[in-house]
């Protein structure tokens, strides 16, 4: 068996936290490995190791066989990081030439670049036309660039950070279609990733980590479950089961009606009842996080009404949805959800600090006694309420940012994208805390393109396609390929 | 004992310096004076000195840093502080009232502030841009209303005026425990410098408004979707700013009698923004503390005052001074970076 990288015995401490303690990691040539793990199980450290910009502390790795160096790892192993380093004022192969530009006495061969470019992308089975802008790309195609980039260098080995997080369905076929295009070609690929049901999907073999230590790792044969993977991810076996309950709704609290924006949703009505979980789906450039920004007034102006309690509000702002008891949490934490210069308890009141001042002055032991609140209420995780809300895992921050939502009393909660860069563990509490959450009253709406989220939570569906909600799913007709069938353009 | 040596062991000194930055550079250049210049720099006398020469450009630095925690810059506040200063006086010396010219600061400065604030909230032009525009027109507004000249408080053009209006330059410069060991006392500016710094160090650490001012500045977006009213939390910002500004403005005033149309306020908004950053609040925005600005002031007050001391060229004295607050940017940036790696 020839394997592309062998890593073994990898040690690596930050101070005194032991974050990988003697792990052993191969990879086949030529196959799609998975390198699976919760947040803070020490995947990205690895691969940080791996891609030599971290050190590690012992332990040794080969590359194809030979003893790893600095060079060497430069130039067979391609990190492409979640945050893609694009430029997007740049085109296709300007972005792929960065820094190493082919030039022709001194003006730049553009012939020659994009030519090659081409070629590039005709090895993924790709075709596109190399002078687009980066910034005209969906998020499938910037990915394809960055391999692209990686394929241009000659690498070996691809590290493919959660490249699937922002796809929806559509694009994360065609990420894969390009995985397999290359492993194909002998190049060997690690896909770092939460969702178990791509990996089962895609990859040959897996290895888990779990606080630093290897768990398990094996081959992706038939057989082999997503609860399988949890199980070793989690360290016990993860419940899925019972977090949705049937409940008693109310009466309707929130209705919208034939709300459009140009270019953004068009003529969409849909209703809210009380203690209702209502999902809305669809693939990308379906509306749905432009039509709710609309609703909670941060996307305005717009055409149609928002009825609250029977009474329609002119959403424009932020502040008008939160005085109409709206809430909502934004998809993207870290650009739209935390401020990363305020620490725990002030990203939590951060919405309500200018109702709980006392003439302007916050009450620390106000502050204290709302953030303790929700601390338990939700299972926070933290040590100390005074951290900065970076010190937490992305899970924790989640619900920081959903406390923030819950601390303004409101009767209706949207979420767009709620568990995003959340492990396995933590996603479920999310979703149980949701459920209970609607018992004692509260509504929510949950954007989301995971349809087993939509389907662990909620009581019905509507799917929108290109700005239009297409339909309307109750939970027994919620099914993944109704909702796709429907997501994609068909018909019933 | 196990606690002082648990205290040594867990004490985060990266952290500490990082924070109190300012704190440490200025410890460190006390201790290079004191070697150099002995007590003719180590004395109460001198000090006071220091602390009464900074004490104008100090507060206007005090609005300059809520500005830029907010993630905005102020270009303007020189000119600002000339064309309140002058408005001052000649409202003064024309009605004979100080609490008319005092009113008229304050109506100025928080107008200012307005101006500048709406430009950039409402109408979204960069901070840098809209000061730099203000920055313009109010030293030309100042120039052309009075005549390029000055105006001296008591007079009218040259002739001394009828009311008694001189009571105004107490403001400024009534001195207070004047004895053997002060021998020129405490002139109240530095308590009013001292006493702003610590309201803005409250304001900051402690109100809805000061906590929102640190939100808008490290994530405009996460703080909009959280129902911060960020153009408003920004426009007071400007006004909060404008209206130290005006402050100072009348401490110039009243501590020399008199405004220059073309001089007064030459170069504030630079040495301002030049304390803020030596006292280690970052031009991004988010972070950042009144108080190092205070010390990053007195920062500057201590170079310029050795240098005198000295008899070196006060034409070198911007060389100094500008290579500290490089120095400290790159310090601030070597930590920082480091921090977050591991």
């Amino acid at each position: 068996m020839e394997f592309a990288v062998e890593m073994k015995g990898i040690k690596k401490s930050f101070d005194e936290n032991y974050v990988l303690k003697e792990v052993d990691f191969a990879v086949e040539k030529g196959s799609i490995h998975a390198l699976l793990g919760e947040n803070g199980a020490g995947k990205s450290t690895l691969m940080n190791i791996l891609g030599n910009v971290l050190r590690k502390d012992d332990g040794k790795i080969f590359i194809c066989g030979e003893e790893g160096n600095p060079k060497l790892i430069e130039e067979k192993v391609a990190f492409i990081h979640q945050e893609l380093s694009l430029v997007n004022d740049l085109n296709i192969f300007e972005n792929l030439y960065l820094g190493k530009e082919i030039s022709k006495g001194f003006l730049l061969d553009t012939k020659t670049m994009s030519a090659r470019a081409k070629e590039v992308f005709g090895r993924m089975g790709v075709d596109i036309n190399p002078y687009t802008m980066v910034s005209d790309l969906n998020p499938s195609y910037k990915q394809m660039t960055e391999i692209a980039r990686a394929l241009l260098k000659n690498a070996q080995i691809i590290i493919m950070d959660e490249p699937t997080t922002s796809l929806t369905d559509v694009e994360t076929e065609l990420i894969f279609g390009v995985m397999k295009a290359l492993r194909a070609e002998g190049i060997s690929l690690i896909f770092i990733s939460h969702k178990l049901n791509e990996v089962l999907q895609v990859c040959d073999s897996y290895t888990v980590l779990r606080d630093g230590e290897l768990v398990a790792s094996g081959k992706v044969e038939d057989g082999l479950e997503e609860k399988d993977l949890s199980t070793h991810m989690v360290g016990s076996e993860v419940n899925t089961e019972g977090i949705y309950r049937p409940r008693d709704v109310g009466r309707i609290i929130f209705e919208i009606k034939n709300m459009s924006k140009d270019r953004e949703y068009k003529n969409v009505s849909l209703h809210l009842k009380k203690g209702e979980i209502l999902g809305v789906t669809g693939l990308l450039g379906d509306g749905r996080t432009e039509l709710f920004a609309s609703v909670y007034g941060v996307n305005a102006p717009y055409e149609g009404k928002v009825i609250i309690e029977g009474k329609e509000v002119k959403m424009s702002s932020a502040s008008t949805a939160m005085k109409n008891k709206i809430a909502y949490v934004p998809k993207n934490r870290k650009e739209n959800g935390i401020i990363s210069d305020l620490n725990i308890k002030e990203n939590l009141v951060l919405s309500i600090m200018q109702k709980i001042s006392q003439v302007g002055f916050l009450k620390n032991s106000v502050v204290e006694g709302i953030t303790n609140d929700y601390k338990s209420k939700l299972d926070i995780k933290l040590s100390s309420l005074n951290n900065m809300i970076t010190s937490l895992s992305g899970g924790n921050q989640q619900k920081v940012v959903l406390s923030k939502a819950l601390c303004t009393k409101p009767s209706v909660v949207i979420l767009d994208n709620p568990t995003q860069g959340v492990d396995v563990g933590a996603k479920m509490e999310i979703y149980r805390q949701i459920v209970s959450l609607a018992e004692q009253g509260y509504s929510f709406i949950i954007l989301s393109n995971e349809i087993p989220e939509l389907q662990r939570t909620c009581d019905r569906v509507y799917v929108m396609f290109q700005g239009e909600l297409r339909r309307e799913f109750s939970r027994d007709e919620m099914t993944e390929e109704n909702i796709m069938l429907i997501a994609t353009g068909g018909k019933i | 004992m196990t606690y002082a040596k648990n205290f040594v062991k867990n004490f985060n000194y990266k952290k500490f310096l990082v924070e109190n930055s300012a704190l440490v550079t200025l410890v460190l250049l006390l201790i290079i004076a004191t070697a150099i210049q002995g007590s003719a720099f180590f004395n109460i006398n001198n000090f006071v000195n220091i602390l009464f020469n900074n004490a104008i450009v100090g507060i206007i630095a005090l609005g300059m840093t809520i500005i830029i925690i907010a993630g905005g810059i102020d270009l303007s506040v020189g000119s600002a502080a000339a064309l309140t200063g002058l408005f001052t006086i000649t409202t003064i010396n024309h009605t004979g009232s100080i609490t008319l010219g005092v009113l008229a600061a304050f109506a100025t400065g928080i107008f200012m502030g307005l101006f500048n604030g709406v430009l950039v909230a409402h109408f979204r032009v960069p901070a840098f841009i809209a000061t730099l525009g203000a920055m313009q027109i109010f030293r030309s507004m100042s120039l052309y209303f009075w005549d390029g000249g000055g105006i001296s408080l008591g007079r009218i053009g040259g002739t001394p005026i009828e009311h008694d209006v001189l009571s105004f330059l107490a403001f400024s410069n009534t001195r207070l425990f004047q004895g053997d060991l002060l021998q020129r006392g405490l002139p109240l500016p530095i308590f009013y410098w001292i006493a702003l710094t610590i309201i803005m160090a409250i304001v900051c650490k402690k109100t809805a408004l000061g906590r929102h001012i640190y939100a808008i500045g490290s994530n405009e977006r996460a703080a909009n979707l959280s129902a911060v009213k960020v153009k408003r939390v920004k426009i007071f910002v400007f006004m909060i700013s404008g209206a130290l500004m005006a402050f100072a403005a009348l401490v110039e005033a009243s501590r020399l009698g008199s405004m220059n149309a073309a001089t007064s306020g030459g170069f504030y908004e630079l040495q301002a923004i030049a304390a803020v950053v030596i006292g280690g609040t970052a031009m991004s925005g988010g972070r950042g503390k009144p108080v190092g600005t205070f010390f990053g002031m007195l920062t500057l007050g201590v170079i310029n005052n050795v240098m005198n001391q000295m008899g070196l060229s006060s034409f070198l004295v911007g060389t100094i001074q500008g290579s500290i607050v490089i120095i400290a940017v790159l310090f601030q940036m070597t930590m920082s970076r480091k921090e977050k790696k591991f």
